[in-house]
């Protein structure tokens, strides 16, 4: 691998086993490398959990890169010639870089189903792109925090939307994974029954045969030859029985849920607009025509429900909704006279009125 | 040909009608498509020509509605055209409808399910409500379900708009079983309260898989209500003895809820008892409705593809269809068979109406077309 500048960003992906000091590491405050022969499968950085940090996240720079790539070839060309001091992807580097990465991931994770089309998608990817690179390379970071800031701010719901896809996903995953668990167990569980009771059969008809030879004066041929007939029954029987196994029933509703997770509950689901911003309703209006109700000496209106101030709110949205509309244009009472005036398009015009 | 008939006749052309799937004394049901795309429809062609006053009310509502209110969760009325004498409504083409769904005993709910058709139905309801329309006939068999499990409002023939101050509204609307209290006391002055109760009734039916409130009679739905609920005190329902029907029916107590819905949760139980307040005033509104911790806790709500569905038949011929409004239950069109005789038919009996008969359903599910 070069160190061109595509392959330079690949350099991640080479894993500094041994500790001898053929590689370029010119970290000093940084983990150890534990670089003993016993560690020689198991080299690298490790992180609390005893993973191999430096490869698992170099394996997913690496392929966060060859994704990008297709549509960046040009872009990382150029950054290559822009700028990029050998030493970025020294140790220091990859390990900043790793940080950010991890960062940018929380919050920049919508998917391609997010967008309209994949030129959309793309172009976002390499926002993303150029937004990590910036951070990593400590380049405008006020203003690519201000970018971060706004496209928060822009998809907070769309963000925590897709967090909590992702974990229904993997409780998908996991709740079918359970399922399948259970239905092996309860399969083990009949197969370990049915040869028990098949074993105590076979033993019971040995006693039962052993018995009819000693008291009956039968043919012993023929006895025998009856009770093999009655167990090949029984074991027929048996097996048409274990055919259905309780778990059948809801397997497809299984199934189904992990491929069609359910959505978290959204009260509304359509644009809810009602004109709010337009007007402040009052408890009470100068209102002539519901004086008679207000007053409802009787309470039956009280008592049936019947809100007045329904009537007023209705009164005042139907009001403000018409504000916006212009009146038509171009638009004469004596249309039906003109002598090109097309009828339809008078018809229509008139329905809009 | 002037402008109007010449627009009409281009409507027309869009839509085909396939095939005649039900009749009634008001109206002609067609399953049909539309002629460009193919797209499933029902055609609802009702009769003009014979009625003395002119257009069926039922009809003139449904058009009046319908035609402004477009939600996820009510159908849709794509189309009006004439011919002849006939006025024909374009409908959506829907698959099934709750009561069928209901009724099919093969069907195993899950509490997520059952959350996913009460959260469609309020935000169907909401809709209506916040354009300031009540629906008025809220029941399963009006609530249809289309291919994709979207549950639909429909059957608006009863609808109308908010009454401004001092009208009167009929209380002779809602079928029986989904009736609130306050129109069996005659009240004339009512709001969207009144749909809330049937969604309450609706939820309950869903839990239970039979309805909840089956009176025999008005008087009869007012007794087995009470004795569900227990009777209203002066201080649960101010007033209420002042509405104009008003008769005492005897004292019940009040059983908790949850002696009848034993696997219901407590959230459950709770949103259920909302709607089913003696006062319209304090009932629930079906945006708090939807707002309701019931709807957040776990589980969610099913998502509408998975949701239980009747298994329709292979058959070529019709399979359940959006056939409501007017369309006479007991019709003769050819192949229609009616629900079997029974005497707690899901309908406004009919006395109701002065003889007039509304909001019924063919049931099809038995009909083979030879």
């Amino acid at each position: 691998m070069s160190r061109t500048a595509s392959g330079g960003l690949l350099r991640g992906t080479v894993i500094r086993k041994g500790g001898a000091s053929s590689s370029s590491s010119t970290r000093i405050s940084t983990p150890q490398v534990q670089s003993t022969s016993t560690t020689i499968f198991g080299g690298g950085v490790k992180d609390p959990s005893g993973r191999t940090s430096e490869y698992f996240v170099s394996l997913i720079h690496a392929i966060h890169c060859m994704q990008i790539r297709p549509i960046l070839e040009s872009e990382v060309a150029s950054l290559g010639k822009r700028m990029l001091p050998q030493d970025t992807f020294e140790d220091l580097g990859v390990e900043k870089e790793v940080a950010v990465r991890r960062r940018i991931a929380k919050e920049f994770n919508k998917r391609k189903e997010d967008f309209p089309d994949l030129r959309s998608y793309n172009d976002y990817l390499e926002e993303v792109e150029d937004i990590t690179f910036n951070l990593i390379n400590d380049i405008d970071i006020p203003e690519t925090e201000a970018r971060i800031a706004a496209y928060r701010r822009e998809n907070a719901a769309l963000i925590e939307l897709n967090i909590q896809r992702e974990e229904q996903y993997s409780r998908y995953l996991k709740e079918h994974e359970d399922a399948e668990r259970q239905e092996r167990e309860q399969r083990a569980l009949e197969l370990r029954r049915a040869e028990e009771e098949e074993r105590e059969e076979r033993e019971k008809e040995r006693r039962e045969i052993i018995d009819q030879l000693q008291t009956s004066d039968k043919d012993a041929v023929k006895l025998i030859a009856k009770s093999r007939a009655g167990a090949l029954r029984r074991a027929t029987a048996r097996s048409s029985n274990g055919a259905q196994s309780s778990s059948k029933a809801l397997r497809p509703r299984f199934a189904q849920s992990a491929v069609i997770p359910d959505e978290p509950h959204v009260p509304l689901q359509d644009d809810w607009y009602a004109y709010e911003d337009m007007f402040v309703l009052r408890d009470s209006y100068d209102d002539p025509a519901s004086e008679a109700v207000r007053r409802d000496r009787e309470g039956i209106m009280r008592a049936g429900g019947y809100r007045v101030e329904e009537a007023w709110e209705r009164a005042l949205r139907y009001a403000v909704a018409g504000l916006e509309i212009m009146p038509l244009q171009g638009f004469h009472l004596g249309a039906n006279t003109s002598p090109h005036g097309s009828g339809e398009s008078q018809a229509v015009s008139a329905s809009t009125s | 040909m002037d402008a109007v008939e010449k627009a009409n006749t281009e409507r027309q052309r869009r839509w085909v009608k396939d095939q005649k799937i039900g009749e009634g004394m008001y109206a002609v049901v067609y399953r049909g498509r539309e002629a460009a795309t193919g797209r499933r429809v029902a055609i609802k062609k009702i009769k003009v020509g014979q009625f003395k006053d002119g257009l069926d009310m039922s009809a003139i509502r449904e058009v009046k509605y319908l035609r402004e209110l477009k939600h996820q969760n009510v159908i849709e009325l794509l189309d009006v055209f004439s011919s002849k004498t006939n006025l024909n409504l374009v409908l959506e083409f829907l698959d099934t409808d709750l009561e069928l769904v209901i009724r099919d005993r093969s069907l195993v709910f899950l509490p997520a399910d059952i959350k996913s058709w009460m959260a469609m139905t309020f935000r169907g309801l909401e809709f209506c409500h916040r354009n300031f329309i009540l629906h008025r006939d809220l029941k399963p068999n009006n609530l249809l379900i289309a291919s994709d499990g979207q549950l639909k409002l429909a059957d608006f023939g009863l609808a109308r708009d908010f009454a401004d101050p001092g009208y009167k509204m009929t209380c002779q609307v809602i079928t029986r079983w989904y009736r609130p209290p306050e129109l069996l006391f005659g009240c004339r002055y009512y709001s969207t309260a009144v749909d809330i109760w049937s969604v309450g009734c609706i939820f309950a039916e869903l839990m239970l898989r039979t309805p909840y409130l089956p009176g025999e009679s008005d008087m009869d739905q007012l007794k087995t209500t009470f004795r569900a609920l227990g009777t209203p005190t002066e201080e649960d329902w101010p007033g209420h003895t002042k509405l104009p029907d008003y008769v005492p029916v005897g004292q019940f107590p009040r059983t908790p809820l949850r002696e009848l819905f034993t696997a219901a949760s407590p959230d459950c139980l709770n949103l259920l008892s909302k709607c089913l307040i003696y006062e319209p005033r304090r009932r629930i509104s079906a945006r708090e409705a939807l707002n309701h911790q019931y709807f957040f806790a776990s589980p969610k709500p099913s998502h509408p593809s998975k949701l239980p569905k009747p298994v329709m038949k292979a058959s070529p011929t019709a399979p359940l269809e959006e056939m409501n409004g007017n369309v006479e239950m007991n019709g003769s069109g050819p192949g229609v068979k009616a629900n079997p005789p029974n005497k707690l038919k899901r309908k406004l009996s009919s006395d109701d109406l002065g003889g007039r008969s509304i909001a019924r359903k063919l049931d099809f599910s038995q009909h083979r077309q030879s």
